[in-house]
């Protein structure tokens, strides 16, 4: 990661993903490995299919992403859960 | 940072006998350095008790670090994980170099500045940040 210079958008992400893992932390242990699990692949599987050039999407997922992050931050909310949706990129 | 370093030998002191055990082979290396130095600079005899002192406990460090990054990456223990070997030679991106990271804080029960975070890219870096931040903690 040092070697290679990462964009500002590129930091955010990484800022964004660390944010989640932290989150995490403070869940017990079985919510936690759920956690860590979703959002590990929900970021593998954006990383893949994103180009990184449509920068209006990417700037749509972060702040997707910090508004789930604070949702999680909450102690109101007791789990997390994915599903799958299909939805158009257009 | 020189205060510490005074501090950190005379802590290990008591165990001499310990850290000259562990640390054989460097002292050699030490030794010829100091064969090569000349004698009348009293105060360079200083530097092989350090260097000695700092590599006992980053061999430690550097260890743990290797288990945990292989645990992260999932690698087999065929893998070599040495001081100099970078996160990308293992094969992980970014997203597996910031669960590494998290995992060492964990670990080691530090916290890592972002921004010092991001510099990490080899075993050895992130050995020397954690060594940095334990004592900052301790102190």
């Amino acid at each position: 990661m040092g070697a290679s210079k990462l964009s500002g958008m590129q930091k955010q992400v990484l800022s964004l993903y660390r944010g989640f893992l932290r989150a995490a932390r403070s869940r017990p242990i079985e919510d936690r490995k759920r956690i860590e699990m979703i959002v590990s692949t929900e970021f593998r599987h954006n990383s893949k299919e994103v180009d990184r050039k449509n920068f209006q999407y990417i700037e749509y997922l972060l702040r997707l992403g910090t508004k789930q992050l604070d949702q999680l931050k909450s102690p109101a909310i007791v789990s997390l859960s994915s599903i799958k949706v299909v939805t158009s990129k257009t | 940072m020189a205060t510490s370093f005074c501090s950190s030998i005379s802590m290990q002191a008591p165990f001499s006998a310990t850290t000259t055990r562990f640390c054989l082979n460097k002292q050699a290396t030490i030794f010829n350095n100091e064969k090569t130095n000349n004698l009348s600079f009293s105060l360079r005899r200083l530097m092989p008790a350090r260097l000695a002192v700092s590599c006992a406990v980053k061999q430690e460090t550097v260890e743990k670090v290797s288990e945990i990054v292989k645990k992260q990456l999932s690698l087999t223990d065929d893998q070599k994980v040495t001081a100099g070997t970078k996160f990308t030679e293992l094969g992980a991106d970014s997203l597996d170099t910031v669960e590494i990271v998290m995992g060492l804080e964990e670990e080691f029960g530090i916290t890592m500045a972002e921004e010092r975070a991001k510099e990490i890219a080899t075993v050895q870096q992130a050995a020397e940040l954690i060594e940095e931040l334990v004592q900052e903690k301790t102190a």
